[in-house]
C-alpha cells in the first residue's frame, strides 16, 4: 500500500493517558506511522482544561494548546472527549480523534487485513454524539458505524447506546449513579460474551475496568489503536 | 437534600423500573419520529421558528393580543408570578368561585397558583390522571408529561382507597369521581401548549380530554400561558403539532387538540406571563425559551431516568429543568447542572434544537464562585512545569491519598493502576 508520506501532525496525549494508559502513546504513534505520518508529540502542554471547564471553572488551556500545535497541519488526539472539549472552546477546525483522523482524512476504509473476533464495541458519547463517529440512535438519520467502515469488519454492539456513567468531573460529583449507569453498560457488553471491550475513550474504559475490577468481572479493555495495530498484523 | 443524596435514595427504592419504564417511552418515541422522513428538517425548521419568536417577542404579543381579543377573548398581561396569581384570583373572587378544575399546566406550578388559591378558600382539582394523583399523594409532578411515572399502580390503589389495583379499573374509578368534579366547579383553569399570533387561538394538547372540560362545563375558563408559547402562523403551528406527541411518548398527536377562541356559554380569559421570561430573552440563556415542554430531554438522560424527577426538587425536572432552577434561585440550585455527564442525548432529541448540555455546561460556570482550593488546582493545571512534573511522578503518591481526594470514586469501584 502507498500512503501520503511527509505529512506530519501533532498528537496531543490526554493528561489521563499519560498516567493511566501510557501504552496508549506508542500504539498511536505506531498507527499513524504505519500509515504514512509523522508524529511530533506536544509535551509542553499536558493538559487540554476541560476538568476545569467541566467543572465550572475558566481556563484558556485549549487555545495555548492549539497554539502550541500551530505549526501542524493536524492536531490528532486519542480521545473523543478531549477533541471535543478543544473543539468546543476555540475554533480550531485541524483537531481530530485518532479513528475520526484516519477516516476523515486520510479516507481509510477497510484496513484490517483479518477482522478481530468477538470484540464489543463502547461507543463514548463525546465519539457518538459530537464527532458523529457512528449515528446516535435518537437521531432520524441513516444508521452508520465510522469505526467499523475503517476497520471493514463488524463490531459487537451493546442494545443501548446511552451513557457509561463517566461523565469526567460527574464520576467524582455523583458517584453512585456514575456506578449504577456504568455497571448497567458494563451488563449490556457483557452479555455479548466479548473477548475484550474496545473504544476510543480510554477515560469511559478505565471507568468501566474499574468497576469490573470491584464487581470481579474479567473482561479486558483495549483502546482503538491497539486493535487497529492487531488487525494490520503489526505486532507491539 | 441534594441531588446527590436523593437520586440515591430514590434509585434505590425505585430506580430499576423507572429507568425502565423511561427506556421503552424513549424507543416509542425514536420509532415515532422514524416515521417521519423529514424529521430532522423539521427540527431546524421548529427552531428557527421559536428563534423569531423569541426576536420579536413584543411583535408577536401585540398581533395576539390583537387576535384574540377580537375573537372575543379577555386577554391580561401578568409581568410576575405575584400577578398571574392575584390576577387569577380576582377573576375568581368576582363569581364567587369556590372550586376549580385544573388541567395540566407547568406555570401555574411554577407560580404556585394552587397552594395561592388553597390559602384563600378555593379548592383546586387537578384533573389529568397523573397529576390528580400527586395531588392526592401530597407531591409534585415528576414528569412534565408523566407526572405520576415514579409511583406503581398499587400505590395508586392505595392512595385512591381502592383493594383493586388493575390500572383500566383505577382509570374508572378516577374517571367517575372526576366527573363529580368538572360538573360542580365554578371554573376551568388549564395551560396552553401553542398561541397562535394571527389568530389569537389558545391551542392545547391532552390525552384525556380533561382540559376541553373544564374550558366547557363551567362558566369561566382561565387558560394561563408564557409568552414563550407563541407561533406566528398556523402552519407553524402545524410543524409543532406533528412533533410534540411523537417526541414525547411516541404518538402521532395527543388524542385531543383543541384550538381554543371565544367561549359560547360563558367567559374565557388568557393570562399571558413573562415571569422573567424577556429579561432570559436577552442573556446567554436564551435558547431555553424554545422549549415546547415535551419532556423528551428528561426521558432520554441517562441520569434522569435514575434519579427520578423529585431530586431536581423544582417543577421542571432534567436537563431542561437544570437550566431553569438556577435562573430562579442560583444558591438553592447550583448542584443541578452537575448532575449530569454532558452526554447530549437531550440535545439530539430536542424538538426545537435547545443545545442542552452546551448550555448545562455554560450553567456550571454560572452558579460556581471558584474557591480557593478551587483556583489552586487551576494554577497547577495551567502550569507547564508542575503539571507535567505530578503526571510523572503520579504513580509515586500513595494510594490513601488518592482514596481521600477520589472518595466518591473509590466508594464503588477499583482505584485505576497509575502507571
Amino acid at each position: 500500500m502507498c500512503y501520503n508520506s511527509g505529512m506530519k501532525v501533532a498528537l496531543f496525549v490526554p493528561c489521563y493517558v499519560r498516567t493511566l494508559a501510557p501504552h496508549i502513546i506508542d500504539t498511536s504513534i505506531q498507527v499513524l506511522h504505519y500509515f504514512g505520518i509523522d508524529v511530533h508529540v506536544c509535551n509542553y502542554q499536558q493538559c487540554c482544561g476541560q476538568p476545569l471547564i467541566n467543572s465550572g471553572i475558566e481556563t484558556n488551556l485549549a487555545h495555548s494548546l492549539v497554539q502550541e500545535c500551530s505549526l501542524y497541519e493536524y492536531i490528532v488526539i486519542p480521545s473523543s472527549s478531549c477533541t471535543t472539549n478543544i473543539k468546543n472552546q476555540t475554533d480550531a477546525k485541524n483537531i481530530y480523534e485518532l479513528s475520526q483522523f484516519l477516516y476523515e482524512v486520510l479516507g481509510l476504509r477497510g484496513i484490517c487485513k483479518k477482522c478481530p473476533q468477538k470484540l464489543a464495541l463502547h461507543i463514548s458519547c463525546h465519539a457518538l454524539r459530537e464527532l458523529g463517529l457512528s449515528s446516535a440512535s435518537e437521531l432520524a438519520i441513516e444508521e452508520y458505524n465510522k469505526i467499523e467502515e475503517l476497520l471493514g469488519c463488524k463490531l459487537d454492539k451493546p442494545n443501548r447506546d446511552e451513557c457509561c456513567g463517566f461523565g469526567g468531573v460527574y464520576s467524582l460529583k455523583e458517584g453512585f449513579l456514575s456506578y449504577v449507569m456504568g455497571r448497567d453498560k458494563l451488563d449490556d457488553l457483557l452479555s455479548l460474551v466479548p473477548r475484550a471491550i474496545v473504544g476510543v475513550d480510554m477515560s469511559c474504559l478505565v471507568h468501566l475496568e474499574s468497576i469490573a475490577k470491584k464487581d470481579g468481572d474479567s473482561v479486558e479493555f483495549k483502546h482503538i489503536s491497539q486493535i487497529i495495530l492487531e488487525c494490520l498484523g503489526e505486532t507491539l | 437534600m441534594k441531588h446527590y443524596e436523593l437520586a440515591i435514595k430514590f434509585y434505590k427504592e425505585r430506580g430499576r423500573r423507572h429507568n425502565e419504564n423511561l427506556w421503552k417511552i424513549r424507543l416509542k418515541r425514536d420509532a415515532a419520529i422514524k416515521e417521519v422522513p423529514e424529521w430532522e428538517e423539521l427540527r431546524e425548521q421548529a427552531s428557527a421558528i421559536k428563534e423569531r419568536v423569541i426576536d420579536n417577542l413584543d411583535r408577536y404579543i401585540q398581533e395576539f393580543i390583537q387576535n384574540a381579543t377580537k375573537l372575543g377573548i379577555e386577554v391580561v398581561f401578568a409581568k410576575d408570578a405575584k400577578a398571574h396569581n392575584d390576577i387569577i384570583y380576582n377573576y375568581l373572587k368576582k363569581i364567587d368561585a369556590k372550586k376549580v378544575v385544573k388541567s395540566k399546566s407547568m406555570l401555574t406550578e411554577e407560580c404556585g397558583l394552587n397552594e395561592f388559591l388553597y390559602e384563600r378558600g378555593i379548592e383546586v382539582i387537578d384533573t389529568d390522571l397523573g397529576e390528580r394523583i400527586v395531588q392526592l399523594r401530597g407531591e409534585k409532578p415528576s414528569h412534565i408529561v408523566l407526572p405520576a411515572i415514579h409511583t406503581t399502580k398499587e400505590e395508586v390503589a392505595e392512595v385512591l382507597g381502592e383493594s383493586n389495583s388493575d390500572p383500566t379499573y383505577l382509570t374508572q374509578v378516577m374517571r367517575k369521581r372526576l366527573r363529580r368534579e368538572f360538573l360542580s366547579a365554578d371554573a376551568g383553569i388549564s395551560g396552553a401548549n401553542f398561541l397562535v399570533a394571527e389568530r389569537g387561538y389558545a391551542v392545547v394538547c391532552t390525552n384525556e380530554g380533561n382540559a376541553d372540560l373544564g374550558a366547557l362545563l363551567p362558566p369561566l375558563h382561565i387558560i394561563s400561558v408564557g409568552i414563550e408559547k407563541l407561533v406566528p402562523t398556523m402552519r407553524d403551528l402545524g410543524i409543532f403539532l406533528r412533533m410534540l406527541a411523537r417526541n414525547a411518548t411516541g404518538q402521532k398527536i395527543t388524542s385531543f387538540t383543541t384550538l381554543f377562541g371565544k367561549k359560547a356559554n360563558g367567559k374565557r380569559v388568557i393570562v399571558l406571563v413573562d415571569n422573567g421570561r424577556s429579561e432570559r430573552a436577552k442573556s446567554t440563556f436564551r435558547d431555553t425559551l424554545k422549549c415546547i415542554r415535551c419532556s423528551a430531554c428528561l426521558t432520554t438522560c441517562p441520569v434522569f431516568r435514575r434519579s427520578g424527577g423529585h431530586s431536581y426538587r423544582y417543577v421542571i425536572p432534567g436537563p431542561i429543568g437544570s437550566l431553569l432552577a438556577p435562573l430562579v434561585d442560583k444558591e438553592e440550585y447550583s448542584d443541578l447542572p452537575f448532575a449530569c455527564t454532558l452526554c447530549s442525548s437531550c440535545d439530539d432529541v430536542c424538538p426545537v434544537k435547545i443545545p442542552l448540555h452546551h448550555q448545562l455546561r455554560t450553567m456550571r460556570h454560572f452558579v460556581t464562585k471558584p474557591t480557593f482550593e478551587q483556583k489552586m488546582i487551576k494554577k497547577v493545571f495551567e502550569s507547564p512545569l508542575l503539571f507535567p512534573f505530578l503526571l510523572k511522578n503520579a504513580k509515586r503518591v500513595p494510594k490513601a491519598l488518592f482514596k481521600v481526594l477520589a472518595k466518591e470514586w473509590t466508594k464503588y469501584k477499583a482505584l485505576p493502576e497509575l502507571r
